[in-house]
């Protein structure tokens, strides 16, 4: 079933996270390093783009990649594919993290479960390898406007709700929700495009 | 699909976590109802923003970030393979099971010790009452043998003989002084009946007046009588006669029976 998970339809081979995977259930500490090896610089970098900081960037992603160890037996294939479970838990401890430090007073349910929910990998996802396709997200959002762009960065990065981010630009509601969905359909269309 | 429309335009900000709470509220409540378009579209909306991870300019943690999770990585594997490795009965060596018959038969020892030590101390502490009693005891016999031979032999004192009923029985003897006391003293003396004593009386000159009640005592096992009176009368002139008569135990304020010795006082 794990294995199943990390194997795209339509795939011939395994993919590399998913044998990686099955050596972790089997507490194999050479899988575990080559996880980290192969997915360290993303998970590092989300979370010091959040925080801002190397040093507490680097507890969080210590306890991001020791509950992948611990926990990886809990870790449910119908969750999705493996990399994007692992940034959206980077993610969320990132926030917990930064909120904690701002002191922030939005109420918990705001913020996504510490364990990733499901997470369904559309169809055009196999159009493109991981690197390629980070490539592509990354000229996409550049080929964002400035103020879409900055909307979806302060609600993925700094994790602030539509009111909040129309206070911090200053600018109406209903354009911010605009600016955001708007900005997030382009991304879906862009990535659709590469098929 | 009607409902729905109002819900879709929420979903990417839903996987966002942007949504304020009533946004929020109204969307989960719809998707609790069970519909799986929008299920299905907020998983995917999901994976869409995992997307955004790629934005993040990627940097390399420390080595010792790395170095710290595998030392931990190791470690844990480690702890986890070692129960595996060793059988559930040897979990416990020998040597830890020994170590703690030996503790707990030390601890019993230990316990009923203590528990002997702590009689033994009792029964030396009673003993040493009991010595400490006898002592004082013996302290003021000795005070008294000493006060008595004082008053026997000091040139000041009188002697008074006190004579029985029966004038073949055995008679008495007082030594008066005027400081130290008085003695009375007197040999095979036989004992008086069951529970009565002898009681001393100070008979007054004045007539009419009370006998004044003195101290008591018994003749020893060998019919020895000695009965010492620290603190006779102030004027032993107001005194006609000294008296002894049996009373019951404990004295009496008056003498209740006929004196077995009187001797008059000179």
């Amino acid at each position: 079933m794990l294995l199943a998970a990390f194997t795209s339809s339509g795939a011939r081979e395994v993919s590399p996270d998913a044998t990686l995977l099955s050596g972790l259930l089997q507490k194999d500490v050479s899988a575990f390093e080559q996880l980290y090896d192969r997915h360290s610089r993303l998970v590092y970098g989300l979370v010091l783009r959040i925080l801002q900081q190397a040093s507490t960037s680097e507890e969080v992603v210590q306890d991001v990649f020791l509950q992948l160890w611990r926990n990886a037996a809990q870790y449910d294939a119908s969750r999705g594919p493996f990399v994007p479970w692992l940034c959206t838990m980077a993610r969320n401890r990132a926030l917990d993290h930064l909120r904690l430090k701002s002191e922030r007073q939005r109420r918990r349910e705001d913020i996504p479960d510490e364990l990733p929910s499901v997470v369904i990998a559309p169809e055009y996802e196999k159009a493109l390898d991981e690197k390629r396709r980070a490539e592509r997200v990354r000229a996409l959002m550049a080929s964002l406007s400035p103020q879409q762009k900055k909307a979806i960065e302060l609600a993925y990065f700094e994790g602030l709700s539509h009111s909040e981010i129309a206070a911090t630009l200053k600018e109406p509601l209903g354009t911010v929700k605009s600016w955001i969905r708007n900005g997030l359909l382009r991304l879906k269309e862009g990535l659709q495009a590469t098929t | 699909m009607k409902n729905c429309d109002q819900f879709r335009e929420l979903i990417e900000a839903y996987a966002l976590g942007a949504l304020d709470t009533e946004e929020r509220a109204a969307l989960e409540a719809h998707l609790a109802t069970g519909c799986r378009d929008c299920a299905k579209a907020v998983e995917e909306a999901r994976w869409l923003v995992s997307q955004l991870a790629y934005t993040a300019p990627e940097a390399a943690p420390s080595d010792m970030l790395k170095g710290r999770l595998m030392q931990t990585v190791r470690a844990e594997a480690q702890a986890q393979a070692k129960p595996q490795v060793m059988p559930a009965k040897s979990f416990v060596p020998f040597w830890l099971w020994a170590g703690v018959a030996a503790l707990l038969v030390f601890s019993i020892y230990s316990a009923w010790n203590m528990r002997r030590l702590h009689d033994e101390i009792r029964q030396a502490n009673d003993r040493a009452a009991v010595l400490l009693q006898e002592r004082q005891k013996s302290e003021q016999q000795l005070a008294q043998a000493k006060r008595e031979a004082m008053i026997l032999m000091d040139p000041s004192s009188v002697k008074i003989a006190m004579a029985g009923q029966n004038a073949q029985g055995p008679q008495l003897e007082a030594i008066c002084h005027p400081q130290l006391g008085i003695v009375v003293m007197g040999e095979k003396i036989p004992m008086p009946s069951a529970h009565h004593v002898f009681q001393l009386w100070f008979i007054p000159k004045k007539p009419g007046a009370k006998p004044m009640p003195s101290m008591m005592t018994w003749p020893d096992a060998d019919g020895k009588f000695v009965l010492l009176v620290s603190n006779p009368p102030e004027s032993m002139d107001d005194t006609k006669a000294l008296a002894i008569t049996e009373e019951p135990d404990g004295g009496s304020p008056g003498p209740t029976t006929t004196p077995r010795w009187v001797g008059g006082v000179s």
